[in-house]
């Protein structure tokens, strides 16, 4: 297993967030996690990037444990992380953008050949290179984001909603695009509301409820999965 | 009479100069660590210190004591970042409790090393330029002209064109997104500590001939860098470039006039009918603090 999540709590303040999640990602194929609002979604991929500190458990990541590291130390290691809601840097080009993906990597003539291949994914983000960041659409956005997670070539990529706010056109393509990073070899942790998405799209999934994982398994069976049905895919 | 409004605007170009780059500095600090930097005053007097103790004490050129000064100051700032900022960090008002901390800290010491009278400092040079007939601009004030122009555009280019520019502009933005990129914080709020109390330190330091240094000089210069970087927007640092020049020409037109106390009256109300017309200040947006 590439990455391993053995029994982790986060708590904010008093309120746990987190009450014993246990996670296990393969070196390829999307792992999607699923669950309504404030079930943990969010937290879990917060506690990987060493954003959220555990209280309780372990988190490893290619036989090194991780969840003591800061969050820069866990980018060195390999796991990227596309945040909830893009978090785009505003005020900061597209390239500048792109850029501060690859703060680590310090050989120049790589860095400019991952920004090219960034650019090819993303024939858009070229025409707009120089311009602010915050004039881009959403989609636009969303596509900032993830090949800004790609500059730093990670070994792990993580996404946090990436098909939020979006219309249906441009989710269509964010998940072409999905599919290509995972072709080329990038495993990816998908967390997501649109469960019907997500369990088409991946192999493994885990069903969080209030803290827990209630459900976990191959994604198609959890598609039939009637508890599945009723909760999450509207019947 | 033309003479007086040319020498006037020379006047307030200097003024701009040294104004802008106390600016500047604040709102690094601000930007980076949230942190408004109460002792960014001292940090001044603490360059222009530096000046009296190398250049006048130690008859060592002025030069050399300016740059010691700078990079003296900066060194402070990591102190102050060291030893409080980063315990604080997450806790605004504590940052800037601790600042107001550390400004009495560096009075104190400036009074104990140099007592409480101003410091004379013989100018290091005489050298005069007359620009057009009767206007004149001394060397003393062309060199902090010339270091304003160097600085800020250095500035610029490490903003805009260097990575840890761009990861310093990031942190300021989001600093959470920011870590997610594998930018440390602990990294980047240290340059951007050194960088602004180096810049208040250089400025301290090139202007001491011209201002004889005491220790509570840092207090009308902090006074007037907040009314500029509320003027400017706070966290906005073209915004405080342009308040810095627009409040230099005001203050020094309105003092050459009228007096001193009409120009600080007129420079507060000038930031009150900002903040009253655009409360986020001319540069800033209105959907970031």
């Amino acid at each position: 297993m590439l990455l391993e999540i053995k029994d982790i709590h986060v708590h904010y303040g008093k309120i746990a967030a987190l009450k014993g999640v246990s996670m296990e990602v393969p070196e390829d194929g999307i792992v999607t996690i699923i669950g309504a609002n404030g079930a943990g979604k969010s937290t879990t991929l917060r506690a990987i990037s060493g954003l959220s500190k555990i209280s309780a458990g372990e988190i490893w990541f290619d036989g090194e444990r991780i969840d003591a590291l800061p969050p820069e130390k866990i980018v060195a290691c390999g796991i990227a992380q596309v945040p909830e809601g893009r978090r785009v840097f505003p005020d900061l080009s597209v390239e500048e953008n792109l850029r501060t993906g690859a703060f680590l990597r310090n050989d120049r003539v790589e860095i400019d050949h991952s920004l090219e291949q960034v650019f090819t994914r993303f024939p858009r983000l070229k025409e707009r290179r120089s311009q602010w960041a915050k004039t881009l659409s959403g989609g636009e956005q969303q596509m900032v984001a993830i090949g800004r997670a790609l500059m730093s070539k990670p070994r792990l990529l993580l996404l946090d909603e990436p098909s939020m706010g979006l219309a249906p056109v441009i989710i269509q393509e964010i998940v072409r695009i999905l599919e290509d990073i995972v072709a080329d070899g990038v495993p990816v942790v998908l967390v997501e509301q649109n469960a019907e998405l997500a369990l088409s799209l991946a192999r493994y999934a885990y069903v969080l409820e209030t803290g827990s994982v209630s459900l976990a398994g191959i994604a198609e069976d959890l598609h039939e999965n009637d508890h599945v049905k009723k909760a999450y895919l509207g019947g | 009479m033309s003479e007086l409004i040319l020498q006037t605007i020379v006047n307030s170009i200097y003024a701009a100069s040294y104004m802008s780059l106390i600016a500047v500095g604040l709102v690094l600090i601000f930007g980076v660590m949230g942190v408004i930097n109460f002792a960014h005053g001292e940090l001044y007097m603490a360059g222009a210190y530096t000046v009296v103790a190398l250049y006048s004490g130690l008859n060592l050129p002025f030069f050399v004591a300016v740059v010691v000064g700078m990079v003296f100051v900066g060194l402070l700032g990591l102190v102050m970042e060291y030893a409080f900022f980063r315990a604080l960090r997450d806790n605004p008002l504590g940052g800037l409790i601790a600042s107001i901390g550390f400004l009495l800290i560096l009075q104190t010491v400036a009074v104990l090393g140099f007592g409480v009278r101003m410091a004379h400092i013989r100018p290091s040079t005489q050298e005069k330029i007359e620009l057009f007939d009767g206007v004149l601009l001394t060397h003393q004030r062309l060199y902090v002209i010339v270091a304003a122009i160097l600085l800020l555009t250095a500035l610029y280019i490490f903003l805009r064109k260097t990575k840890f520019g761009w990861a310093m502009r990031a942190c300021a933005q989001d600093t959470e997104a920011a870590a997610l990129q594998g930018i440390s914080l602990n990294q980047i709020t240290r340059i951007a500590m050194f960088i602004g109390a180096g810049l208040a330190g250089v400025v301290g330091a090139l202007t001491a001939p011209l201002v004889s240094p005491t220790p509570y000089m840092g207090h009308s210069i902090i006074v007037t860098a907040f009314i500029i970087i509320v003027v400017g927007g706070i966290g906005q640092l073209e915004g405080a470039v342009v308040a810095a020049i627009l409040y230099a020409f005001v203050h020094t037109f309105v003092t050459t006039f009228f007096d001193g106390v009409v120009a600080d009256m007129v420079g507060l109300v000038l930031m009150l009918l900002v903040l009253v017309v655009k409360p986020t200040g001319l540069f800033g947006a209105n959907d970031r603090v």
